[in-house]
């Protein structure tokens, strides 16, 4: 892994020149596996031979083109964008609550995006055959993100009190939201038949195997408004780190920031997880494996996590659709396997900056 | 969506070759693709497909539910033969994209549902013919069980899907396993609750089972009948006092395929045995 | 000019400013003395804008209730008692983090020479977690420095308010940054500091404000201000300015800045 080049007493100044020789690194790796992600698949098709076919104007097989037209690459371009979602947003919760294990899901999006979810996989069906009809396999994500959005919104006017967002209550309050909606969910399993109950826990295991470029399209604008947006509260993020009243104190808009932050978040997480369902783990491991390499400026950290985000996700679903071919393996499930005993292995190497 | 798709293949095929790389998903129709002697043209199989036991050599595409679409087309099927629910949807939809047939047969747990069942999957593989006879067969074997099932006293059977973590899910009305305990001349306990449902202890008891029905397996839905009989919402039942337990191989007795009367045939023996 | 005008605060339904009127003038360190509990650090947070007050605050002419938080960066720095790092920070990030919110600008070597201002020379590389209480304290102060390196600015003085900023620090540091912050105010800087050592007040305060139960019972240069019957009456115990112990050794830091 290029961005675990680590440097132990580095100066600050070695520490940010390392950052941005980080962030070359990872740019470069994430290309070059995006472009084998093309290449990797149960078929065994290359990408080389349908574009060598289109160039040259022959006629194209079918198949060969939907795998790599129709399933590859929409899958390819979800994953660089949940990945990268989840760890930007990572980070901007981490910041946020002046905490390194908060995770994308405090504000609430993955427990009310996955209230959404479960409703409209049992109670789908009372729709009018319409509407059914008309929103087809787009009415889970859909109900996923609107889950998601609500939950925020609820999460953000508890805790909001006279223009000031008590972090610490939003905590809380996720966790009674949390609470409520494992109770709503319960009833929901219990209502739900046989075959709705194992399409519920294969949507709470994450996939991208649903990717097509119609969902793509639909959650893409967000997660970039997230994955884009947030370098711009690097340098309030930074402030933070000290505390409210020192950010505010060094110019920092407070209440400002926490509103952008929870916007860009609720926005990227909420699309990410109504269109690959639940996948852990990214939020919090890519942003604690970039601080313990350059550093927690969140100038670097932010675009950093982006990166390492969408290689690592990439990475885990080329695993996830070949290691059980023809069939697959939901990534939640390989991410665990693969980057738990990883990530721990970094804890006891590690454990001496954790310290803190 | 599906008839349509039906039709065209049935109009397409008399001018192409017969589909001979068939990939199965579901267990009931792999199961008829052997009965009806067409598994040489089986090039894959679903992970529910696990009888007969030749059929597990073949590639497994997955679950019937989470199939990936690049998996599925890496068999490269000219036919899908499929049970109702495969999934996801998008999966579905870029296989027909893909211009693979993809065709879906209902599933139901009556005879004339099983006998359907076996005529879609002969059609679909363009043996109609054999499919007829198979149907006979299944029907007559069927009609011979259920005259065996008619003699069983009509015990309450429980069946009980999962013990796990002591909490109890059970075979409520309109599940196949309800069907199957009625067709073997049972009775099933669990009365008022639609579905595969975790009953409450109370409930067992009212529901006062004679015999307890469990899938043959083992992992965490399996219970060893000490464990089993000392559950104290079964210590109280009837069969709990006769230590009546019944296991069955799930795909045998649930897949409502074209072994249905020997399931009714096997399951109304046990029940018999109980009661004698 | 820094002023308070009438400045009432409650915290929740307790009442911590009782109508506080306070000035300090640039050019002068002013300090805020008095017991536990007098509402030195509530007048602070009101001045800084970290609490919401009725009644008039203003530096240098910009109200404080309506200012923008980089508006006031702008004018001020200000260095709690105590600032929590939640990141495994340098040293020289966080004096950073005061450079590139300030208003100083500076070159790439200001953090250097901010940190040799507070002692810290060659401190820059170290993880902030693993300094002391201290080193930690005067490295906040590196940083607030570095937010306003210039005691003037082009519409008039830079303000440091400093809450209790040599409580952790052993002696000849305390006197180190008290120096620090008399040299900004002689360069025509303004200061604002709590303090709780009177010795060091009198050495270097040109003005004190003197708070008992939330409100400013006086203020005025050290003579007016320390008297017998002022600190006895403030702090409910006897206090005798100017008079040794008769039984006691005692230490004099006065002799450091002869």
């Amino acid at each position: 892994m290029v961005a675990m080049t680590h440097v132990d007493a580095a100066t600050a100044s070695d520490r940010s020149t390392t950052a941005r020789w980080v962030m070359v690194a990872l740019s470069v790796a994430l290309v070059a596996i995006s472009i084998a992600s093309l290449f990797v698949g149960a078929t065994g098709l290359s990408p080389l031979g349908v574009i060598g076919d289109l160039v040259a104007g022959r006629p194209v097989d079918l198949r060969a083109q939907v795998v790599i037209f129709d399933i590859r690459l929409p899958r390819l371009s979800l994953g660089l964008l949940v990945g990268a979602a989840l760890a930007v947003s990572g980070v901007v919760m981490q910041g946020l609550f002046r905490n390194p294990l908060a995770d994308p899901g405090l504000v609430g999006v993955s427990a009310g995006a996955g209230l959404g979810a479960i409703l409209a996989i049992v109670l789908g069906g009372l729709l009018p055959p319409a509407v059914g009809t008309a929103m087809g396999y787009s009415l889970v994500p859909i109900a996923a993100f609107v889950g998601g959005w609500l939950s925020v919104i609820a999460l953000y006017s508890i805790s909001t009190r006279g223009g000031h967002t008590s972090v610490a209550t939003m905590l809380l309050a996720g966790i009674a939201l949390a609470a409520l909606v494992s109770a709503l969910s319960g009833i929901m399993i219990y209502l739900a038949d046989d075959a709705q109950l194992r399409t519920l826990t294969f949507w709470g295991l994450g996939s991208l195997a649903g990717a097509t470029w119609s969902k793509v399209l639909a959650a893409a604008p967000l997660m970039l408004v997230g994955i884009f947006g947030a370098p711009l509260l690097a340098r309030g993020l930074n402030g933070l780190a000290l505390g409210e009243p020192a950010a505010r104190h060094m110019g920092i808009d407070v209440q400002i920031l926490k509103r952008f932050a929870i916007l860009l978040v609720s926005a990227a997480v909420g699309a990410a997880v109504a269109v690959s369902g639940g996948i852990g783990f990214v939020g919090i491991v890519v942003p604690h494996l970039l601080r313990l390499s350059t550093g927690p400026d969140h100038r670097y950290l932010l675009i950093n996590a982006a990166l390492l985000g969408a290689i690592i996700l990439i990475l885990a679903d080329m695993v996830a659709r070949v290691i059980v071919a023809p069939a697959e393996l939901p990534i939640g499930i390989v991410m665990a396997i693969i980057g738990g005993p990883f990530f721990l292995w970094i804890l006891l190497r590690r454990r001496g900056l954790l310290e803190m | 969506m599906i008839r349509s798709l039906l039709l065209s293949t049935l109009v397409a095929l008399p001018t192409t070759a017969l589909a001979d790389r068939v990939l199965s998903i579901g267990g009931s129709v792999t199961e008829i693709v052997y009965a009806l002697g067409e598994q040489e043209r089986l090039v894959g199989r679903d992970s529910t497909s696990t009888f007969p036991t030749e059929a597990t050599a073949l590639p497994d595409v997955g679950y019937i539910r989470q199939l990936s679409p690049e998996g599925v087309l890496s068999v490269n099927p000219d036919l899908i033969i499929s049970e109702t629910g495969a999934g996801p949807l998008e999966a579905v939809e870029l296989l027909r994209a893909a211009d693979v047939p993809f065709i879906e047969v209902a599933d139901g747990y009556t005879e004339e549902a099983v006998l359907q069942k076996i005529r879609d999957v002969a059609k679909a593989l363009d043996v109609t013919e054999k499919g007829e006879d198979l149907a006979a067969s299944v029907s007559a074997d069927l009609d011979e069980a259920e005259a065996v099932a008619a003699n069983v006293e009509p015990l309450r059977v429980l069946f009980i899907l999962s013990t796990a973590g002591g909490r109890i899910t059970a075979a409520g009305e309109n599940t196949s396993a309800s069907a199957i305990i009625e067709l073997a001349g049972g009775m099933n306990a669990i009365q008022g609750v639609e579905g595969y449902k975790q009953v409450s202890d109370e409930a067992i008891t009212v529901a006062a089972p004679d015999v307890i029905l469990m899938m043959d397996r083992s992992g965490d839905h399996a219970a060893s009948d000490d464990d089993l009989f000392a559950h104290p919402a079964i210590a109280g039942t009837p069969a709990a006092q006769t230590q009546s337990v019944v296991r069955m191989d799930g795909l045998l007795l649930l897949g409502f395929g074209p072994r249905v009367g020997e399931a009714v045939r096997t399951l109304a023996g046990e029940l018999s045995e109980t009661a004698g | 000019m820094l002023t308070a005008r009438n400045l009432t605060v409650h915290l929740g339904h307790r009442q911590i400013l009782h109508g506080v009127d306070f000035t300090a003038k640039a050019g002068e360190v002013t300090a805020i003395v008095g017991p536990n509990g007098s509402g030195k650090t509530t007048l602070l947070r009101a001045i800084t804008g970290d609490v919401g007050y009725t009644g008039d605050a203003r530096i240098e002419g910009l109200d404080v209730a309506r200012a923008k938080p980089w508006e006031l960066a702008a004018r001020r720095g200000v260095l709690s008692q105590f600032t929590g790092v939640a990141f495994p920070f340098t040293v020289a990030e966080i004096v950073r983090l005061g450079q590139s919110n300030g208003i100083s600008g500076g070159g790439p070597d200001l953090g250097e020479r901010a940190l040799a201002r507070v002692g810290l020379s060659g401190f820059g590389h170290r993880p902030y977690h693993d300094l002391s209480g201290g080193e930690q304290q005067r490295t906040q102060l590196a940083r607030v420095l570095a937010q306003v390196w210039d005691p003037t600015g082009k519409d008039g003085a830079n303000w440091l308010i400093l809450d209790e900023p040599v409580a952790s620090l052993d002696i000849a540091h305390q006197l180190e940054v008290m120096t620090l912050a008399r040299d900004f105010a002689l360069s025509g800087g303004g200061v604002v500091a709590v303090m709780h050592d009177l010795n060091l007040t009198a050495m270097f305060a040109q003005s004190v404000a003197l708070m008992a139960e939330g409100r400013v019972v006086t203020q005025g240069d050290i003579g007016h201000v320390f008297t017998d019957e002022n600190l006895s009456a403030a702090y409910a115990c006897d206090l005798k300015v100017n008079t040794a112990p008769a039984n006691a050794t005692y230490i004099l830091p006065h002799a450091a800045s002869a």
